[in-house]
C-alpha cells in the first residue's frame, strides 16, 4: 500500500493536532501534508494521486460541513471528518454528502488510519475509473463518422440487415464497419462492445420491435 | 185635487183666448175679441181684475169721449163702436169674474176628527196649554179611507214651569178692542168667537184677507188697528206683514197667499209680535168658512204660544248634541252591551277604530258576547279575556283587562278596557258600558323599559365580577347572581344575616378573613361615614368555606343635593392574578436557575474544548510514538520527539485546568459582606421549584446572629446551588425520606460552617468526585464539584464531602470570617 503513490491531506487549526497526526500518519508510512485552514487547502497545488482529506469540523474561516458541500459538485478526495465535539446531525449530515467517517476526538490511531485507508481505496477506484473513461474517449475520437453511425444501430440489437438498411447500405459494407469499430473499441465480443458504448454514454437509437418487447 | 183648479182654469182661459181670436180672424168682427178679455178676467187675481176692470172702461171712456169730439153723434161712428165694444169688453169681464171657479173643498180645517168628538179635543187641548200639565187625549181619526182608527196624543208641556214666557195677549173677549164690528161677515166673527172661548187668541179675516177681527195681541199696540194692519194689502203686502217676524214673513206670506186663492186651511208656525213689541213663536191656524153654496165668507184661526215648548225644544236638541259630540269626542272607545254581551252602541271613535258598526261586530253562530270578541279582540287574547269576562258578567262585578283589538287596517294595538254594568232597582244588570283607551305607546314604551332593564341586568350578572349594591348606611340591598353564588347566600332570603344593619358587622366576621377584617371594617367605616371611594384586597370566604382573595371598590352615587343615594361595588376574584403574580416570580427565579445552568454549560463545553485539544493530541502522539518504536527497525528520532509532544500537550491540559481556577479566583472585586444565612435562603428559594417537582423537602437550620462574611454572592450561590441539585438527584428514585437539610453554624476556628445532607445512596468515595472529569452521573461532565470546590478555595474556604450515618451524603465547606482570596 505504500509503495503506490498518494497523499493524506490534514486540515485542523489547532497546530498540536496538526503536528501529532501528521506524525501518526507519517508513522504508517504514508505521506502526508497538513494545511491550517481551509482556504490554505484550496489554494494549494494538488497531484493527480490518490489521495483523502482528514478535515476538521471546526475551522476558523470555514465550517469543516460547508466545506464539504462547497467541493462537492467538483473532483475531490473522499473525506475522513474529525471533531471535539461530534453530536448525531452533524454526523448523519457529513455521511449523508458522502464523508468516509466523522471520529470524535480523541481518537485512537487504529480509527483513524481505517478510515484512511478506505478513503485512499476509494479514491483509487475513482481515479482508475475516470483514467479507463479517458482511454475510451480517445478510441471512439479515433472512429470515423459512419463508423459513430454504426455503432448505436449494433449496440441497440439491430440484425446487420436491419442496420444496413437504416443506412442505405449493403449488408456487407456494414459488416466491415462493424468490424473496424470492435477492432478501435478493442472489444472481442458484441458483448463487451455493449458495455464500452454504456460507458461513453451512447444512447440507443433503435430497438428491434415486437422481438426485444 | 188642488193643484188641478189652476191648471183647468188656464186651459179654459187659453182656450177662450184661441177661440175669441179665431173668430176675430174669420169673421173680421170685434165680437171675437170679447173672448180673451174673458179669458184674462178668468185668469187675473182680485188685483189684476180690478187693473183689467179699470183698463177696460178707460178706454170706453176714452172712446165715447173721442166720439163725441169727432162728430158729436155717438151712435154709427168708429169711435162709438168701439166704446160700445169696450163697454160690453168691461161688462163680459167683470160677468167671468164674479162668476169665477169655486175651489171643491169642504170641511177640511177640521184636520179629519170624528166631528162627534171635535169638541172634546179642542177643549181637552186648550187646557193642556193653558196648565202646562199634561194631557192625554185618545180619539178616533176619521180615515180617508173610511173606518175608524183610534189615536192617542199626549202633549207634554216642553218647558220648567218656572219658564213660562210673556202671553200673547192679555185675557179678555174678541173685538172688544177692535175699532169697527165688521157686519158684513158675522159667521166669520162668530166663529173665531168660539175659538176664543176655547183657546184663546182668534182672530177672523175677510175672504180677500183683509182683518175683520185682529188678533188681540195685535190690538193694543199704537198704529196696529185693523185699519192700520190692514194698510199693508194696500202696500202689497199681505195682512199679516206688521205682525210676523221679518225673518219668516216672506214664507209666510207666500203660503197666506196660496191658502187665500185656493181656500186650503193655513197652518204655520212663525215668531209673532206681541203687544209689547217683542216677538214670541206661536203656531198659527186660519180655515176658511164657507156658505152653502161653497163660497168663501172669511177666514177664523187661531195663535198659540208655543214660544216655550220651541225653546225647551232647542235646549234639549242642543244638549242632546253636546253629548253625542261628547260620546264622540272623548279620547276612548266607548261602547254598550246587552247583558248578554251584544253590543249595542258604539261610539264613533270606536266604530272608526274598528271600521264596524256596533250591529256589525258580530260573528253569526257565536254566543253575541264570544262573537263580540272574536270579531275584535286579537286571537291570542280572546280566551282568556272571554274566560274573565264572562265570569265578571255572571257576577255582575266590574270588569278591566289590557288586551289587543284590531284596527280597521289590521294593525292589532294594546288598550286597557274597563267595564261596568247598570242595574235596575232590583239588582239585576240593564246593560254593560264599558271604555277602552290605547295604551299602545304606553305598552311600547314599558316594552321597551323592560327590556332595557333586563339588558341591563343582564350586563351586570354576565360581567365577570361580582357586584352589589347598598344602602347609603352600608346595608346592602342588590347582589348579583355572582355574589350570592360565590357567598351562598341570597339577599332577602330568611337565613340571610346581611339584612339588619345592626348585624352587618357580624356577618362581616363571617364572609372576610379574620386577618384582614379590622382593616376592612375602618375602611368600611371611613368610606361610609366620608363618602371615599373604598378599595381593598382581602380574603372572602367562598360557600365552600375556601378563603379566596378578592378585591373589593365601591363608589357611592350622589343625589342631586349631593347626599350619597347609594353605594355600588364590585368584587373582583384576584385569586387567579395572585396566584399568577406568583407563578410569574416561579418563573423568574426558574429562568435565572436556567441562565446559571446555562452558564455553567457553556463554561463546560468550553472547558471540556480546551482540554480535549491536548488530550487528543497526546492520544495520536503516543500511537505514533509506540509506531516509531515497534517499527522495524525502531525510529528512535521520531519516537523521542513524539514523547517530548506527548508531555508538553500533556502540560498544557493541566494549564488550562489552572486557568480555570484562576477564573474563580480573580473576582475578587465582586465580593462584598453578606450574611451567608441570606445566600442560603436565596439558594433555597431557587432551589423551591425543583424541591417541589422533586417532592423534596428543604430544611434549613440556620444558626442566628452569625456576622457577616465578605464573599461572591454569585458564586456562593452556584456551589450552594449545585451542592443542593447534587442532593437532590442522589435522593431520586430512592425510597428514603426526600428531605434535603442545610445548616449553617458557626465553624470551630473563626468562620462558618454551612452543611447540605442528603439521604441518598452516599458516595464511594469522597475525595475523587472533586477531581475534574470525574462524575457519578451519566450525564455529568465531572466538573461541578471541582468548579465548587475552586470557589471555595478561592474564599479561603475548604469544601470536603462525608458519608453520613447511616446513610446519605454530607457536602460540607466553610468560609473565613476574616476572608482573604487564597489561592
Amino acid at each position: 500500500m505504500s509503495t503506490d503513490e498518494h497523499m493524506v491531506y490534514i486540515v485542523d487549526d489547532d497546530p498540536r493536532i496538526r503536528e501529532a497526526l501528521c506524525e501518526l500518519v507519517a508513522s504508517h508510512g504514508m505521506q502526508v501534508t497538513a494545511f491550517g485552514s481551509a482556504g490554505a487547502y484550496m489554494a494549494a497545488q494538488k497531484p493527480g494521486a490518490p489521495a483523502c482529506l482528514v478535515l476538521d469540523i471546526e475551522l476558523p474561516d470555514i465550517n469543516g460541513l460547508d466545506l464539504q458541500g462547497l467541493i462537492a459538485g467538483g473532483e475531490h478526495p473522499p473525506i475522513v471528518f474529525i471533531t471535539g465535539h461530534g453530536d448525531i446531525p452533524s454526523t448523519v449530515r457529513a455521511i449523508r454528502h458522502g464523508a468516509v467517517d466523522l471520529l470524535t476526538k480523541p481518537f485512537g490511531d487504529t480509527e483513524l488510519m481505517a478510515a484512511i485507508r478506505t478513503a485512499l481505496a476509494q479514491d483509487r477506484a475513482r481515479l482508475a475509473e475516470r483514467a479507463g473513461l479517458e482511454a475510451l474517449r480517445l478510441r471512439y475520437a479515433a472512429l470515423t463518422p459512419r463508423e459513430r453511425q454504426v455503432l448505436p444501430l449494433v449496440v441497440s440489437g439491430l440484425l446487420n440487415k436491419q442496420a444496413a438498411a437504416e443506412l442505405g447500405i449493403s449488408e456487407t459494407t456494414l459488416q466491415i464497419h462493424r468490424r473496424h469499430v470492435m477492432r478501435k473499441l478493442a472489444a472481442p465480443s458484441l458483448a463487451d462492445l455493449v458495455r464500452i458504448a454504456e460507458r461513453l454514454e451512447i444512447p440507443l437509437t433503435h430497438s428491434r420491435h415486437g422481438e426485444r418487447q | 185635487m188642488t193643484a188641478a183648479i189652476p191648471h183647468l182654469r188656464l186651459a179654459l182661459a187659453a182656450g177662450i183666448c184661441v177661440t175669441g181670436l179665431a173668430v176675430y180672424a174669420l169673421t173680421w168682427t170685434p165680437i171675437g175679441l170679447l173672448a180673451p178679455v174673458a179669458g184674462l178676467g178668468l185668469l187675473a187675481g182680485p188685483r189684476g181684475g180690478a187693473m183689467l176692470v179699470a183698463g177696460l172702461g178707460l178706454a170706453a171712456l176714452v172712446a165715447a169721449l173721442a166720439g163725441l169730439h169727432t162728430g158729436g153723434e155717438l151712435v154709427g161712428a168708429p169711435a162709438g163702436h168701439w166704446c160700445i165694444f169696450f163697454v160690453t169688453a168691461l161688462c163680459v169681464g167683470l160677468a167671468v169674474m164674479a162668476a169665477g171657479l169655486p175651489p171643491p173643498r169642504s170641511h177640511a180645517g177640521a184636520g179629519g176628527r170624528d166631528p162627534g168628538e171635535r169638541p172634546a179635543a179642542a177643549l181637552a187641548a186648550a187646557r193642556a196649554f193653558r196648565t202646562c200639565v199634561p194631557r192625554g187625549l185618545r180619539h178616533r181619526l176619521s180615515a180617508a179611507e173610511g173606518g175608524d182608527q183610534r189615536a192617542g196624543i199626549r202633549s207634554d208641556p216642553g218647558c220648567p214651569a218656572g219658564t213660562e214666557g210673556e202671553a200673547l195677549a192679555p185675557k179678555g173677549n174678541i173685538g172688544a178692542g177692535g175699532s169697527d164690528e165688521p157686519a158684513e161677515n158675522p159667521e166669520v166673527v162668530r166663529a173665531a168667537r168660539v175659538v176664543e172661548a176655547l183657546f184663546g187668541n182668534a182672530w177672523a179675516l175677510a175672504p180677500d184677507g183683509r182683518w175683520i177681527c185682529p188678533p188681540r195681541f195685535a190690538g193694543t199696540g199704537p198704529g196696529l188697528s185693523p185699519h192700520d194692519l190692514n194698510a199693508s194689502l194696500a202696500e202689497g203686502e199681505v195682512a199679516w206683514h206688521k205682525l210676523v217676524h221679518p225673518e219668516e214673513y216672506e214664507r209666510v206670506a207666500l203660503r197666506w197667499r196660496h191658502s187665500l186663492r185656493t181656500g186650503e186651511p193655513w197652518k204655520d208656525q212663525f215668531r209673532i209680535r206681541r203687544a209689547s213689541g217683542s216677538y214670541a213663536w206661536a203656531r198659527s191656524t186660519a180655515h176658511p168658512l164657507r156658505d152653502a153654496g161653497g163660497r168663501i165668507l172669511g177666514w177664523y184661526g187661531t195663535s198659540v204660544d208655543i214660544d216655550v215648548y220651541r225653546k225647551t225644544m232647542e235646549n234639549l236638541l242642543a244638549r242632546e248634541r253636546e253629548i253625542s259630540h261628547l260620546v264622540d269626542m272623548v279620547p276612548g272607545h266607548l261602547c254598550r252591551l246587552a247583558p248578554d254581551g251584544t253590543p249595542l252602541f258604539f261610539n264613533r271613535r270606536m266604530a272608526e277604530f274598528h271600521g264596524l258598526e256596533a250591529s256589525e261586530a258580530q260573528i253569526p253562530g257565536l254566543p253575541p258576547l264570544e262573537g263580540f270578541l272574536r270579531s275584535l279582540v286579537h286571537p291570542d287574547d280572546v280566551g282568556p279575556m272571554l274566560q274573565v269576562l264572562s265570569q265578571c258578567m255572571e257576577a255582575g262585578g266590574g270588569f278591566s283587562w289590557r288586551y289587543r283589538l284590531r284596527r280597521a287596517d289590521g294593525v292589532y294595538r294594546w288598550v286597557a278596557g274597563r267595564a261596568e254594568p247598570t242595574r235596575d232597582e232590583e239588582g239585576r244588570v240593564l246593560e254593560w258600558f264599558g271604555v277602552c283607551t290605547d295604551i299602545e305607546d304606553q305598552m311600547q314604551a314599558e316594552q321597551a323599559l323592560r327590556s332595557s332593564e333586563r339588558l341591563h341586568r343582564r350586563i351586570v350578572e354576565t360581567l365577570p365580577a361580582m357586584i352589589y349594591c347598598a344602602e347609603p348606611d352600608g346595608r346592602p340591598i342588590y347582589r348579583s347572581r355572582r355574589l350570592s353564588a360565590f357567598l351562598g347566600l341570597t339577599l332577602g332570603e330568611g337565613g340571610d344575616p346581611l339584612t339588619g344593619p345592626e348585624r352587618l358587622g357580624a356577618t362581616l366576621e363571617e364572609i372576610i378573613h379574620p386577618d384582614d377584617l379590622d382593616e376592612v371594617r375602618a375602611r368600611y367605616a371611613r368610606s361610609l361615614a366620608t363618602g371615599e371611594p373604598y378599595a381593598m384586597r382581602h380574603r372572602l370566604r367562598r360557600h365552600d368555606g375556601t378563603w379566596l382573595w378578592v378585591e373589593t371598590r365601591a363608589e357611592a352615587m350622589r343625589d342631586a343635593g349631593g347626599n350619597i343615594a347609594q353605594w355600588y361595588g364590585v368584587c373582583f376574584d384576584i385569586e387567579d392574578l395572585l396566584r399568577g403574580q406568583e407563578n410569574l416570580r416561579t418563573a423568574q427565579d426558574s429562568l435565572a436557575r436556567a441562565a446559571r445552568a446555562a452558564s455553567l454549560a457553556e463554561l463546560s463545553a468550553s472547558i471540556a474544548h480546551e482540554v480535549n485539544q491536548p488530550l487528543a493530541a497526546i492520544v495520536a502522539n503516543s500511537h505514533a510514538c509506540y509506531r516509531w518504536l515497534t517499527a522495524e527497525p525502531p525510529n528512535l528520532e521520531r519516537a523521542k520527539i513524539t514523547a517530548g509532544r506527548i508531555t508538553r500537550d500533556a502540560n498544557s491540559a493541566a494549564e488550562v485546568v489552572s486557568r480555570i481556577r484562576a477564573l474563580f479566583s480573580q473576582a475578587g472585586q465582586a465580593r462584598e459582606r453578606l450574611s451567608l444565612a441570606g445566600v442560603i435562603a436565596e439558594a433555597r428559594d431557587v432551589m423551591a421549584g425543583e424541591a417541589l417537582r422533586r417532592g423534596v423537602r428543604i430544611v434549613l437550620a440556620l444558626e442566628e446572629g452569625l456576622p457577616p462574611v465578605s464573599l461572591d454572592r454569585v458564586q456562593v450561590q452556584q456551589v450552594l446551588v449545585n451542592l443542593m441539585s447534587n442532593g437532590m438527584e442522589a435522593m431520586a428514585g430512592g425510597d428514603a425520606e426526600q428531605v434535603l437539610e442545610v445548616r449553617l453554624t458557626r465553624a470551630d476556628g473563626t468562620g462558618l460552617r454551612a452543611e447540605v445532607r442528603d439521604h441518598g445512596p452516599g458516595l464511594a468515595s469522597t475525595e475523587r468526585i472533586f477531581q475534574p472529569f470525574v462524575s457519578t452521573k451519566d450525564r455529568g461532565m465531572g466538573m461541578g464539584l471541582a468548579i465548587c470546590r475552586s470557589i471555595v478555595e478561592a474564599h479561603g474556604g475548604r469544601l470536603w464531602a462525608e458519608n453520613a450515618c447511616p446513610r446519605g451524603a454530607r457536602f460540607i465547606f466553610t468560609l473565613p470570617l476574616d476572608a482573604k482570596a487564597t489561592e
